[in-house]
């Protein structure tokens, strides 16, 4: 049994259809790539696996479960946390005190929490950071408290929207490890990323979509090798010029 | 506990001369009058800090909370002049039925936008005292609308709530006070605090994180009515005349709104130091020019909330807070200076 | 049954004042996202403008609405360019603006306190042209300022309405209340669509305080239920609904005056909090408001 299966999933905003029956399947202990060029509707189908937004239709069952149309926080408790493409940290907090709040999903104990919350900033490098507020870090610094607090809540399945947009390549390098780690601690990933290279060389299965329709499924190296998925991203004119 | 003694000794040691000040002020002050004006001082702090659990941590603003104060006198009040029972008593009756009528608002608004909560709490607080002012009697209970109740004056005594002098009143509400303050302490130090701080700040980002928002800003609001509703027996107690205009309705609302925001809202001291900001002020214009000037104090109050928000958006704690830490840390640093510079 | 309908016309006529207020509040907010909690203040401040300029030269009361209506808009626009603009955009990125509702409440007690120190508590009135004179229909009969003063508000509402649909300026406006940066992109300062819609929203106070000074009272608290029923008013309706901040209007004038067939008015007043309640416990997003967001 999948760990995620995402079946015929539609989200409509009056007019707009921003997913289209997508259907995807997690594995359990796979990291797994979403990629699309902007406004193909990843970040809202993310909303609904989360529970942001309820699904106009389809099912999303999680270890066996429905939870297609539950609030987020219940999805959270299942086990599934999702971070934010724009970042939303708790402002006037410090970078330790947003960790915490995450890590306050696994205990109802202070010190238990920020023992956690510590650890896991000491894991992705910014631990020295701790006592920063976090409205005055950078974007990057950012991003990876983002994730800092996705993690503190010990999820089973992780999804990151783009946490690695506006790096730089070096910062980009520090991460993929970072992320490879997460998972080899035996968190199932999906991960958006316009990154190529990020990508490529994380998944183990990516999925294509574009309009909010999935145009493509499959082993990395197939996936890029996919005409609709190149002319999705360079246009029908590279692809002409291809042949 | 252990963060509270980690503090530097100097600052454990200022708050226990302070604190022990606070327990001798009486001995030292004799005039009733003056005490009164302490006492009130004490009271508006702890009425802002029950409001702070709702307005300082859960990230919306309650503007009636005069409605739960009222409920709290009202209810102890009608219950000791009709059964006799001690106000004692009559409070948790009170701080039961404010905490209803909190879930009552708090349920379908707090999920919503906060203007909404805001809003509701305005309408309810008006409400209750056109409510009030509206009913003279409830079964057996004598309400008499506009004019208000008068407390059957009894012997001064623990149990009935009365006293001859001002002392006990003023250690009562310092008590409750100080126990509010540690809770206010314990709360933010705990995953209530944290789960309210953030869903505060950021419901999206809290609930992906698994916090019940709503949820949790119910529990504040509970907590918060339950205890302005204690507020309101003392303030019955203390004055032993109250009426819906006196007790209900947006003047104190707004005032312990005021103090909170100015003194700084969600921060432990800041409803102590707008109450001792604040309450002065409105004390001496009153006494000193309330018949030539009615409504100067509230011109002050509102000039100043507008110039606090405007340069310390957070209130006057953290200002106040560095600027002590200055004076503290100043010795030691010029210490370390001198041996820097062996000139 | 004749009372009842006359009740029933009382109250609409009455509530479209009400409601052309509301609507100065429900456009802010629309906009701003932020309840203006002075509204009832500016509606007193038009009602004193408006008293004095008819006591001190005498003419008819409806050409106070020249001088009053762009009074208030400069005064809006100028409160929200000098006192709320830091404060708002200090917490622009924070969801819950609190400081800024906040403060809107300090202005409101400055300036009722302001006008009971400069005027007095008493209740004032001022007999003008049409004060006191009766209009009949069908055997019923209604106050002429009332019925005029409905007229011209429901007359504003409907010009509001164009105006935000159709101008190039209204385009923006309501470009603004669906996403902050969209007035920028149309060549026009944010911060000018704030201050213009904030004075709009202070203009409708004015016309609503020229039509009231004939037949209403004027005090340094007079605001307060008129705030007060905006609030209840812009929930009824939707907050940021201009059609529904209208009917909401009507339905409290509605309820008050046929309410006061069979009770007194402070029970109908308590019945208003009744209804306010009842909405937001089963529709808290209003009759017409947005589901979503609010
Ligand atoms: N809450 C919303 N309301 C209306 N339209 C939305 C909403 N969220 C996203 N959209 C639209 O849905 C489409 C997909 O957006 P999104 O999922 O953010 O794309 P991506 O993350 O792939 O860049 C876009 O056209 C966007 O404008
Ligand atoms: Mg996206």
């Amino acid at each position: 049994m999948s760990l995620l299966e995402v079946k015929n999933v539609t989200k409509r905003f009056s007019g707009l259809v921003a997913v289209n029956e997508v259907s995807m399947n997690v594995e359990e202990g796979q990291i797994v790539g979403v990629i699309g060029p902007n406004g193909a509707g990843k970040t809202t189908l993310f909303n609904c696996i989360a529970g942001a937004l309820p699904p106009s239709s389809g099912s999303i069952l999680f270890d066996g479960r429905e939870v297609a149309g539950k609030k987020p926080y219940d999805i959270c408790q299942l086990g599934i946390t999702r971070t934010f493409q724009v970042v939303k940290p708790f402002g006037s907090k410090t970078v330790l005190y947003n960790t915490m709040v995450g890590a306050f999903a696994q205990t109802k104990l202070l010190h238990e929490a920020e023992h956690n919350a510590l650890e896991v900033l000491k894991f992705l490098h910014l631990d020295h950071k701790k006592d920063v507020v976090s409205k005055s870090l950078t974007l990057p610094e950012r991003k990876k408290l983002e994730l800092a607090r996705a993690l503190a809540t010990k999820p089973k399945l992780l999804l990151l929207d783009e946490v690695m947009a506006g790096l730089r390549p070096s910062e980009v390098t520090d991460m993929l490890p970072i992320i490879r780690k997460i998972n080899e601690t035996g968190v199932t990933i999906v991960i958006v990323e316009h990154i190529m290279q990020a990508i490529m060389n994380l998944s183990e299965k990516i999925y294509v979509v574009n309009f909010g329709k999935k145009i493509a499924e499959g082993v990395p190296h197939d996936v890029v090798a996919n005409e609709e998925v190149i002319k999705a991203y360079l246009g029908d004119a590279y692809v002409a010029t291809q042949h | 506990m252990k963060q509270l003694l980690n503090q530097k000794p100097i600052i454990l040691l200022i708050s226990a001369l302070l604190l022990g000040a606070l327990f001798a002020l009486p001995l030292v002050v004799t005039s009733p009058a003056l005490m009164q004006i302490f006492i009130l001082i004490i009271l508006y702090a702890y009425f802002t800090s029950t409001w702070n659990f709702v307005g300082g941590f859960a990230g919306v603003l309650p503007l009636g909370h005069s409605a739960f104060i009222g409920i709290g006198a009202y209810t102890s009040t009608v219950l000791f002049q009709t059964f006799g029972l001690s106000p004692w008593f009559g409070m948790i009756v009170g701080g039961l039925l404010a905490a209803l009528v909190g879930v009552i608002i708090g349920l379908p608004t707090l999920k919503l936008r906060g203007a909404y909560f805001a809003l509701a709490t305005i309408a309810i607080g008006e409400g209750m005292r056109v409510l009030f002012e509206n009913v003279k009697q409830v079964g057996p209970f004598k309400i008499n609308g506009p004019s208000g109740i008068s407390l059957q004056l009894v012997e001064s005594s623990f149990m009935d709530f009365q006293f001859d002098t001002k002392a006990p009143y003023y250690y009562i509400i310092l008590i409750m006070l100080l126990l509010v303050l540690l809770l206010t302490y314990f709360m933010m130090n705990s995953k209530i605090g944290y789960y309210l701080a953030a869903g505060g700040e950021e419901p999206e980002a809290a609930e992906a994180l698994g916090i019940k928002v709503a949820r949790y800003k119910l529990i504040a609001l509970v907590i918060s009515c339950f205890l302005a509703a204690f507020g309101g027996t003392f303030y019955a107690q203390l004055m032993l005349y109250f009426y819906p205009k006196s007790i209900l309705g947006l003047d104190l609302s707004f005032e312990i709104a005021f103090i909170a925001l100015i003194g700084g809202r969600g921060t432990i001291l800041g409803p102590v130091l707008g109450a001792l900001l604040l309450r002065p002020v409105s004390e001496l214009t009153r006494i000193y020019l309330g018949s030539s000037l009615p409504g100067l104090h509230l011109i002050i109050f509102g000039l100043v909330l507008i110039v606090v928000m405007r340069y310390y958006p957070t209130g006057l704690v953290d200002p106040i807070k560095k600027l002590i830490d200055r004076f503290i840390h100043k010795p030691a640093r010029e210490k370390a200076d001198d041996l820097s510079n062996p000139s | 049954m004749l009372g009842i309908i006359e009740a029933l016309i009382n109250g609409l006529l009455m509530g479209s004042i009400y409601g052309l207020t509301a609507v100065g509040l429900t456009l802010i907010f629309g906009v701003m996202k932020v309840i203006n909690f002075a509204h009832g203040s500016i509606l007193m401040v038009g009602m004193f403008a408006a008293y004095w300029f008819v006591k001190l030269t005498g003419l008819n009361p409806y050409l106070a609405i020249l001088v009053v209506v762009p009074l208030l808009y400069y005064f809006g626009y100028f409160m929200q360019n000098w006192v709320i603009k830091p404060i708002f955009e200090a917490e622009k990125d924070v969801r819950e603006p609190i400081t800024v509702i906040i403060v809107t409440t300090g202005i409101w007690y400055v300036l009722d306190n302001l006008s009971l120190l400069l005027f007095g508590a008493e209740y004032r009135v001022v007999k003008t042209s049409v004060t006191g004179k009766i209009f009949e229909f069908y055997d019923m009969y209604f106050l002429l300022p009332k019925v005029i003063g409905a007229g011209i508000t429901i007359l504003c509402a409907i010009y509001l309405y164009w105006f935000l649909k159709h101008s190039k300026m209204g385009k923006a406006i309501r470009a603004t209340s669906l996403d902050r940066e969209a007035a920028s992109l149309m060549g026009i300062k944010q911060s000018k669509i704030y201050n213009i819609a904030f004075g709009m929203g202070c203009a409708c106070c004015g016309v609503a305080a020229c039509v009231l000074i004939p037949f209403y009272y004027v005090y340094p608290t007079v605001g307060v239920p008129f705030d007060i029923k905006a609030f209840i008013i812009v929930v009824l309706g939707g907050l940021g609904s201009i059609p529904g901040a209208i009917i909401g209007g009507i339905i409290v004038g509605i309820i008050e005056n046929v309410g006061a067939q069979f009770m007194a008015s402070t029970w109908t007043e308590l019945l208003l909090y009744g209804v306010f309640l009842f909405v937001l416990l089963v529709k808290p997003s209003g009759l017409f408001g947005m589901k979503q967001d609010f």
